[in-house]
């Protein structure tokens, strides 16, 4: 592999959309520039003169993505790398220290993090269902996977007040 | 006012100026330049936040496609439109109105 190619593997949970914009973007400003994004959280960076590139991540699963979408960020300045689970993610150069936002006001941010939670919404009956049926049978594979879906239902759980309060705080604004 | 209109106000302020940019048909990008032009640089619409508006005003019945340049989409106001845009600004002008006889004494 080149010294120019740098790929990491990094998680970030649905709710963390802004940590991760923050993340690209200290890894352009130390010359690392995404070039594309691969399930389940690969990244691929190319070395360049370091740059404040501002990353912003659109979640579109109700959105159609036609070529309109597309062409109006375009047109604006706003550069596509790629799309990972339903995430398309941007890229502007930050002029005069501003930081350039493709969510321009609170109503439309609620917007997003409601598609985002809708589309959480179909994991819980499935979390839930698959509690009941691995309660119900006497093994130790069964006792554990019970036990791994009780994590992960305090980690949905988790994610969902995080992204509730956040659109409540949003609202107030 | 009437019921039907009276429901969209007030509008948001992005949606008061992508309908204000609309008075003539354009592309999305083109409100965007639009808006930041006419309000001094003050109003900024994001990509994210036009793409959401569009959709949701063109189904409420506000805009609609006119014409498509260069495979990019023209809306502009229908009448139904007009009628909302009408009713905000007459409620802006007494909101205006009634503020500017307090703001001497502030």
């Amino acid at each position: 592999m080149s010294d120019s190619i740098l790929r990491k593997f990094r998680w970030f949970w649905a709710w963390d959309d802004e940590r991760e914009e923050a993340w690209l973007r200290e890894m352009s400003q130390q010359g690392w520039h995404l070039q594309k994004v691969a399930l389940p959280g690969f990244y691929t960076f190319a070395k360049g003169e370091p740059r404040d590139y501002v990353y912003r991540l659109d979640y579109t699963r109700t959105l159609k993505k036609n070529a309109d979408y597309f062409s109006l960020f375009r047109d604006s300045g706003w550069e596509y790398l790629g799309e990972m689970n339903e995430w398309q993610y941007f890229r502007k150069e930050a002029l005069g220290g501003e930081a350039p936002e493709i969510y321009t006001d609170n109503e439309s941010k609620v917007q997003k993090y409601r598609r985002l939670m809708g589309f959480l919404l179909i994991f819980l009956p499935i979390i839930l269902i698959n509690i009941i049926n691995m309660s119900r049978i006497e093994s130790k594979t069964a006792s554990a996977s019970m036990w791994v879906n009780i994590v992960l239902l305090g980690v949905y759980v988790f994610g969902m007040i995080k992204l509730y309060l956040r659109v409540e705080a949003l609202k107030r604004l | 006012m009437d019921k039907d209109l009276q429901k969209y106000i007030p509008l948001s302020e992005s949606t008061y100026y992508i309908l204000l940019a609309l008075s003539e048909p354009l592309h999305g990008y083109g409100v965007m330049q639009k808006v930041e032009t006419i309000s001094d640089g003050e109003v900024r619409i994001g990509p994210g936040t036009l793409y959401g508006a569009f959709a949701t005003l063109d189904k409420e019945g506000l805009i609609w496609m006119v014409k498509e340049e260069e495979r990019r989409k023209c809306y502009a106001l229908t009448p139904k439109g007009k009628q909302v845009l009408a009713a905000q600004i007459d409620r802006l002008e007494l909101m205006a109105h009634n503020g500017r006889q307090v703001r001497p004494l502030l």
